[in-house]
């Protein structure tokens, strides 16, 4: 999300809204998201419905305790509502690529 | 006897605290308690299929706010980033 956060000016140029996603509760993003000055809305899936749509619910078993979260996805949506790229796992920490693919796009109109 | 005794044992010790010392070890200590159970399984959604819609909310320290992703249909480009949890880094 920091990662995301310091990308932001090029993919707010580049004509990209950042959404955030995670099983939390809208209330505990919006702590998160203070503490870590992220400024772009981060929206709470309690439950999982929209993680699971999007085929990242993942079972993890952390200390024998099982618990499903999401996996780490970035997807980028162009404005026809068609996904144009998606990083997933330890290549979503890094926006480098999505950043690319957003200005790409911008120079192709 | 009881010197070679003593000598074998402390072989014995500095051996462990060898093995215990070393990266490869530490690292397969710690591996297994945060597992992911299927790793890198394949994507259901894929480059070219249409992103599912989707209404959810997001809280700006005032108001919750509903947030749909047709909002940005014609309008703007979405970078949609899930994370695993807050407060847990990245």
């Amino acid at each position: 999300m920091k990662a995301l956060q310091q990308n932001l000016t090029a993919l707010e140029g580049a004509d990209t809204q950042v959404l955030g996603v995670s099983m939390d509760s809208p209330f505990s993003n919006f702590a998160f998201a203070q503490q870590n000055g992220i400024s772009f809305p981060i929206l709470g899936d309690w439950g999982g419905p929209v993680t699971s749509r999007y085929g990242l619910t993942q079972k993890l078993d952390i200390q024998g305790v099982p618990m499903e979260t999401a996996r780490r996805a970035t997807f980028l949506i162009d404005k026809s509502g068609k996904i144009i790229n998606e990083q997933v796992d330890d290549d979503a920490l890094d926006p480098t690529k999505t950043v690319e693919v957003c200005e790409r796009q911008k120079t192709k109109k | 006897m009881k010197r070679e005794r003593m000598r074998i044992i402390s072989v014995g010790i500095l051996n462990l605290a060898l093995v215990l010392s070393s990266p490869s070890v530490l690292q397969t200590q710690h591996k297994p308690q945060n597992k992911v159970e299927k790793a890198a399984a394949p994507m259901k959604l894929k480059v070219g299929d249409a992103a599912p819609d989707f209404t959810l909310l997001a809280f700006d320290g005032k108001d919750l706010k509903k947030v749909s992703l047709r909002d940005y249909k014609g309008k703007k480009n979405v970078a949609l980033a899930f994370f695993v949890f807050a407060f847990t880094g990245g």
